[in-house]
């Protein structure tokens, strides 16, 4: 049994396993529907976030897994570590992201040599078995004296986003009946885009009954100035098939018309190359308010598809969970 | 044979019954809104919509309406339809 380190200071970062831990199961075991949650655990999980504490997960299952569980828990982890690495490492890169130090952190498996192997190699992580953690909520070292707004928010301002940039990748090349242009991009010029200050990244993730879709579509908009805040410019709209027919895309627009008008656009702006294939994203856009101004064609095939942003905005349907929802 | 724009519409009100799975919308009026309130049409069912035109029609709205504009209401797609058999 791993011994449990004897600090005193506070615990600024919870990192939980998945299998067996977070979940009644294991992820890749369960075929088609994924385990249930253990409803105990995520509760503390909710409980410790809300007190402004950071919860990461550190799992050796894919990154899916850890999409599925903060679905569950309705939030969104400060950091996730998803692969067959050894936990100990797992758990040095989260410090360094996070910017915590090992005394701040604990650990949570339900594998008795993952604990032993994380305590062995970082003395100073308070390490916990699920039962044990099922209390941690009452102990004073997961207590911050108080709780701010801000600190509320840490985990998603924490979250990582390069983290998306494969699956973006994927999203480009994969997806046609819902792509504005049908042009794959690169993971560098993702990984660009995401890190500028003059892109906006809008991501959709996608959760229901039958299960988690995780990252299914995203837009890339190019941020609206305080110089030339008249236009918001889409140069890339893209959402997986899998979310066709159930209103996703007529959410993401539905959310890029509201936060741009929120942020002072008098006008939004969706180039689109006309196919046969992606007829049901020009349905959407026409849907959603937008025209093609009159020859407004370039020789690309591109038609710029937009609409004022004053007077009725789509409505964003009441299922949509988004920070800042506009 | 010539099709009227109200033979069409009688057509088009059983196919949005049909790909949406709402009876009521066989009794629509001509006036209803395909998008938004009215009908409520998203991508998936305008798509299919449009793809069971061509192969009923043989007209392909969404190549020559590239505003998608005879989609405003049940009687503009009917008469777009009809005009161009």
């Amino acid at each position: 049994v791993a011994s449990t380190a004897a600090g005193t200071s506070l615990i600024k970062c919870v990192v939980w396993d998945i299998d067996n831990t977070l979940l009644d199961g294991i992820y890749l075991e369960s075929g088609e529907q994924p385990p249930p949650p253990n409803t105990v655990l995520l509760g503390v999980v909710r409980e410790l976030a809300g007190r402004g504490v950071l919860q990461a997960v550190a799992s050796k299952n894919p990154p899916e897994a850890a999409g599925y569980v903060a679905q569950l828990a309705g939030l969104v982890f400060a950091a996730t570590e998803c692969g067959w690495d050894a936990k100990p490492d797992a758990l040095g890169r989260i410090a360094a992201r996070l910017g915590v130090v090992d005394a701040e952190m604990a650990f949570v498996d339900d594998d008795m040599l993952e604990r032993a192997e994380v305590a062995a190699s970082l003395p100073g992580v308070l390490v916990l078995t699920p039962e044990d953690a099922a209390d941690a909520a009452s102990w004073p070292r997961f207590s911050p004296p108080v709780v701010t707004a801000e600190a509320r928010h840490r985990g998603e301002l924490y979250d990582d986003p390069s983290a998306d940039v494969p699956r973006l990748h994927e999203l480009s090349v994969r997806t046609h009946q819902l792509n504005s242009v049908g042009e794959p991009l690169t993971e560098e010029e993702l990984g660009s885009m995401l890190s500028s200050t003059g892109h906006e990244v809008t991501t959709v993730r996608l959760a229901d009954d039958f299960g988690d879709d995780g990252l299914v579509g995203a837009a890339i908009g190019v941020r609206v100035t305080a110089a030339q805040q008249a236009e918001l410019t889409v140069p890339l709209v893209m959402m997986s098939c899998r979310a066709l027919g159930r209103g996703t895309l007529d959410a993401l627009l539905a959310w890029l018309c509201r936060s741009a008008a929120a942020a002072g656009a008098a006008r939004i702006q969706v180039p689109c190359r006309l196919t046969e294939r992606n007829v049901p994203f020009r349905m959407a856009l026409v849907a959603a308010g937008f025209r093609a101004e009159p020859g407004s064609g370039s020789p690309d095939g591109r038609v710029l598809f937009s609409r004022p942003l004053a007077g009725d905005l789509p409505a964003m349907p009441d299922y949509v969970v988004s920070p800042g929802r506009p | 044979v010539t099709v009227t724009a109200d033979q069409v519409a009688a057509d088009l009100r059983d196919l949005l019954a049909e790909i949406t799975g709402r009876d009521e919308l066989r009794a629509i009026p001509s006036a209803t809104a395909l998008f938004g309130g009215g009908v409520g049409l998203d991508s998936l069912a305008g798509t299919l919509l449009l793809r069971q035109v061509q192969r009923r029609y043989g007209v392909d709205v969404a190549a020559e309406d590239l505003n998608l504009d005879s989609l405003a209401t049940l009687g503009t797609l009917a008469a777009f339809i009809a005009g161009r058999m």
